[in-house]
């Protein structure tokens, strides 16, 4: 019993640990002051200020486009890509494009961001929206392929026999059975685009250039030059955003959960025979 | 039983983006740090940075403080995502793991620009129990913290995936042989979840390498590590050639981190 | 006569090194219920996914109708299958499961209505169409496998293990189901099973394969009263085999005895193995036995025991009693002329069919 309490005392603990910056930042969006010290009565002046702030709503909009284009374009390429893997049946070949496919996931940002603005001024791409475009397409593929390979690979064979069998064509399977199939790890993928993109600073900070700004390139460049409550007042908003995503994509990942269990459930009536 | 030749339009985007964006940079960082900042092909890069103390320094340090990061990260995590492998709601406690890596790590980074300013949260706590004020920002043990804070759920999610692939049996298989619990830990528990701990070792020790807005926000420029020194030469020196150099050696640091944690893991979470 | 709808010309199947498939002829005619039946990795699933069209023999040919289809692909070919893991699409529910191919051959809305509540109703699934898969149990996942299947309306069905996946009383209960549900629809079926009595219960045919060959074909009745050789003998319900010689036609010896049979055409002194079914084999008093023998175990299996036994010369003997023996108490088997069945080794199954018909045609 008392090992039990320890440990929850402990969980309770890094809780507390992970929240108190978060709560901190929120918190100070409504002091009336100027700095983060020293919390000096309620206000919503900030959020005001926030909302008047045109640049500020630009950068949101901006960021909130960017990641939404990039994220559809990254999917797409992303699906094609792993149903491309998922067909290869040569395994050299296969895991030769699945290392290459992991090289923008474990790279470091800035090794990311160094390289593609070497890439774009060789290719002479202006650094801009474009570039950055581009740069957020290029780094959330591989999180889309590997979001959706699992799916395909959870698929058995046997289905995709029995679509033919009951009389589809290629192009029948692929858009009845194979995509629908796979809509959940899609789905995913799409979020988790998003979110790298929403969440990206290193890499936009290298390929943006001076003409265009997203919102954690704008936050480095304000918090540079010291505190801003306005800043604070934007996290509150990104906190509330983020609660929503994070919601939006716990129902995703139950809903895959749930038929996960399912298919395990056949499964196991399966391995009763061997 | 036909190949179609839809098997050829599946593979030419995905193909167009890995020639282009995994392939080509990664080729044009190599070739970029052979020359100097007048465009010259030349070894001085490597020549400079093996020889010069600062950047051999710079990558000691740039190493030392990745790996106690990492270990600082480790030793919080590994008994958080135990004990929530074992608590009643775990998918919602997971949940609020994540939440934080929703919020824009410049975001976090700034928070702490106000903790641990001179009349902010730490210090007007440590006045009121009586030991007054110190200074906490641009050092590097606010530094440590700071980027250990971010890193922690990146380190819980992979390492609670593997204890939640841990079956259950073989924890009380060795119970039932007679083993104590810390028996069982190190003989069972820990070498069936050390891949998950290798996963997060990779997803904390390799971009640890590289914080360089933390080192900027946080560190004050007194910590200057490789990621630093890259974006530095990027984009205030403008010597590519340097940076290039340095992001090679970067690379090569990440192999080796790669092949010494065994196979490579995709990242679980996600990355700022 | 009926009409061959399918046959199997010389088809072999090759992987590399492995053959899977040796010369493998079969018809397959209008309306029947066949069986193919043999231990995993005797091929038989392998014929069936030729037939489907899910993999191109090595050689020899496929014939539908008298036409060759090798070169037709699987979803034009006129054959469904019910496959093994039922291969369910998950991400649709029942009805949409069993209208999938009336959907791919953009059917009318009207008819697909119809007919998948018809399938439905054959395999006595009406009201399950909105439910979705994962809440069904094995059982009726197997119906709707079925019903996806024979909604189309097949000249064949193709079964593969379907039943392989459900417990001893459902597989009972779908076996009685299936039987029904040919004889009503009047389709062939070509089912695919490694449990003998399964076989012998559904089938008007039965094809015994082993090692990529077809063994012996024939009525149930047929390839348990006279198999052909040692495997299909011991494959096909229990059996003793014992070795001996063919003494003359009707005459043959074994345990150092000599026993009258009721198989002619072979050589004089030929070695042969004989057959003797433990349910042919009676208890009697140790002296009035044809052969004695030594109780060693016994099982109550319910409606007969079983008992173990060996005889002077360590043969163990399998009989099946409807009264109790004692443990190593000696005692007699008898048997009649009629239960021996005596097998030539290496038989051919022409030559063992010509052979049967020149002593029993009389």
């Amino acid at each position: 019993m008392k090992k039990m309490k320890l440990s929850n005392l402990y969980l309770w603990v890094v809780f507390i640990l992970l929240y108190v910056p978060i709560i901190y930042l929120v918190m100070y969006s409504f002091s009336k002051g100027d700095t983060m010290t020293n919390f000096q009565g309620f206000t919503m002046a900030h959020y005001q200020e926030l909302f008047a702030d045109t640049r500020m709503i630009q950068i949101v909009i901006d960021t909130l486009l960017l990641a939404l284009l990039s994220s559809l374009i990254a999917t797409a390429i992303g699906t094609l890509g792993a149903l491309a893997i998922h067909r290869t049946t040569k395994p050299l070949m296969k895991n030769t494009v699945l290392s290459l496919n992991n090289i923008l996931m474990v790279s470091p940002d800035v090794i990311i961001g160094a390289s593609f603005l070497i890439f774009f001024t060789a290719l002479k791409i202006p650094l801009g929206f474009g570039s950055v475009l581009l740069a957020h397409i290029a780094f959330s593929i591989p999180i889309v392929v590997l979001m959706v390979l699992p799916k395909l690979q959870e698929m058995r064979q046997s289905m995709l026999d029995a679509a033919r069998d009951l009389g589809s064509s290629n192009a029948q399977i692929l858009s009845r059975v194979i995509l629908p199939f796979i809509t959940p790890g899609i789905f995913s993928g799409f979020f988790m685009a998003f979110t790298y993109s929403l969440d990206d600073f290193a890499v936009t900070f290298f390929v943006t250039g001076n003409g265009f700004s997203t919102l954690a390139v704008e936050v480095y460049a304000r918090a540079r030059q010291g505190i801003s409550l306005e800043i604070n007042a934007l996290s509150g908003v990104m906190f509330i955003f983020a609660l929503l995503l994070v919601v939006g994509y716990y129902f995703i990942q139950e809903g895959q959960a749930k038929r996960k269990a399912h298919a395990k459930k056949g499964g196991h009536a399966l391995e009763k025979t061997h | 039983m036909k190949k179609s030749s839809t098997n050829v339009a599946f593979y030419v985007p995905y193909v167009l983006w890995l020639a282009l964006f995994v392939i080509a940079p990664l080729v044009l960082i190599i070739y970029q740090s052979f020359f100097d900042i007048n465009g010259h092909f030349t070894l001085s890069n490597y020549a400079t940075y093996f020889s010069s103390g600062t950047y051999i320094l710079m990558t000691f340090n740039s190493v030392f403080y990745a790996f106690v990061i990492t270990v600082v990260t480790l030793a919080i995590s590994y008994p958080t995502a135990y004990l929530l492998h074992y608590t009643k709601h775990k998918q919602l406690w997971i949940l609020l793991i994540i939440l934080p890596t929703w919020i824009n790590l410049l975001l976090k980074a700034y928070a702490f620009i106000g903790i641990f300013s001179q009349n902010g949260g730490i210090n007007t706590f440590l006045s009121m129990v009586g030991i007054g004020p110190k200074q906490f920002l641009f050092t590097d043990a606010a530094f440590i913290f700071v980027a250990s804070y971010i890193e922690i759920p990146f380190m819980i999610l992979p390492i609670f995936n593997g204890i939640e692939e841990l079956n259950e049996s073989f924890v009380n298989a060795s119970r039932d042989l007679g083993a104590k619990w810390w028996q069982t830990f190190t003989k069972v528990i820990w070498p069936l979840t050390i891949s998950g701990v290798k996963a997060g070792v990779q997803a904390v020790f390799i971009p640890s390498l590289s914080l360089f807005m933390l080192t900027r926000l946080i560190g004050g420029n007194r910590v200057i590590t490789l990621g630093t020194a890259i974006e530095e030469h990027f984009l205030v020196t403008m010597n590519w050639g340097m940076g290039s150099t340095i992001g090679v050696v970067l690379i090569v640091a990440m192999f080796i981190i790669m092949f010494l944690t065994g196979e490579r893991k995709k990242k679980r979470g996600r990355r700022a | 006569m009926s009409k061959t709808i399918i046959e199997l010309k010389h088809v072999s199947k090759v992987y590399g090194d492995t053959v899977v498939l040796k010369d493998i002829n079969i018809e397959i005619e209008e309306g029947k219920f066949y069986t193919l039946l043999g231990p995993s990795g005797s091929g038989k699933t392998t014929i069936l996914r030729a037939i489907a069209g899910f993999l191109d023999p090595s050689q020899g040919d496929v014939l539908f109708n008298g036409k060759r289809i090798n070169e037709m692909p699987a979803n034009e070919r006129p054959v469904n299958t019910v496959f093994q893991d039922y291969a369910l699409f998950p991400h649709m529910n029942v009805f949409e499961n069993v209208a999938y191919g009336l959907r791919i051959r953009k059917t009318a809305k009207k008819d697909i209505e119809e007919r998948v509540a018809n399938a439905l109703k054959m395999v006595r699934l009406n009201g399950f169409a909105d439910r979705e898969i994962s809440e069904l149990s094995g059982g009726q996942q197997q119906r709707v496998a079925i019903a996806r299947a024979i909604v189309l309306e097949p000249a064949v069905l193709l079964l593969d293990e379907p039943l392989s996946a459900l417990d001893a009383k459902l597989r009972k209960d779908m076996q009685y189901e299936l039987r029904e549900l040919q004889q009503r629809l009047g389709i062939t079926f070509l089912f695919v099973t490694h449990d003998q009595e399964e076989a012998l219960a559904l089938s008007d045919e039965i094809f015994v394969m082993n090692d990529g060959e077809v063994q012996q074909s024939g009525t149930p009745v047929d390839i348990y009263d006279e198999p052909i050789n040692h495997f299909v003998a011991d494959f096909i319900g229990e059996s003793n085999i014992v070795a001996g010689h063919m003494i003359q036609d009707y005459l043959v010896e074994f345990n150092g005895k000599t026993f009258e049979c009721a198989d002619a055409g072979m050589r004089p002194h030929e070695s042969v193995e004989v057959v003797l079914r433990p349910e042919d084999l009676d208890l009697v008093a140790p002296d009035a036995g044809k052969v004695t023998v030594k109780v060693d175990t016994q099982l109550f299996r319910g409606d007969y025991y079983e008992i173990v036994a060996y005889d002077q010369l360590n043969n163990e003997w399998l009989i099946h009693s409807t009264n109790p023996a004692k443990d190593g108490e000696n005692v007699g088997v008898t048997f009649d002329a009629e239960d021996i069945h005596v097998m030539r080794l290496n038989e051919t199954e022409e030559d063992f069919d010509a052979r049967l018909e020149s002593y029993e045609g009389e």
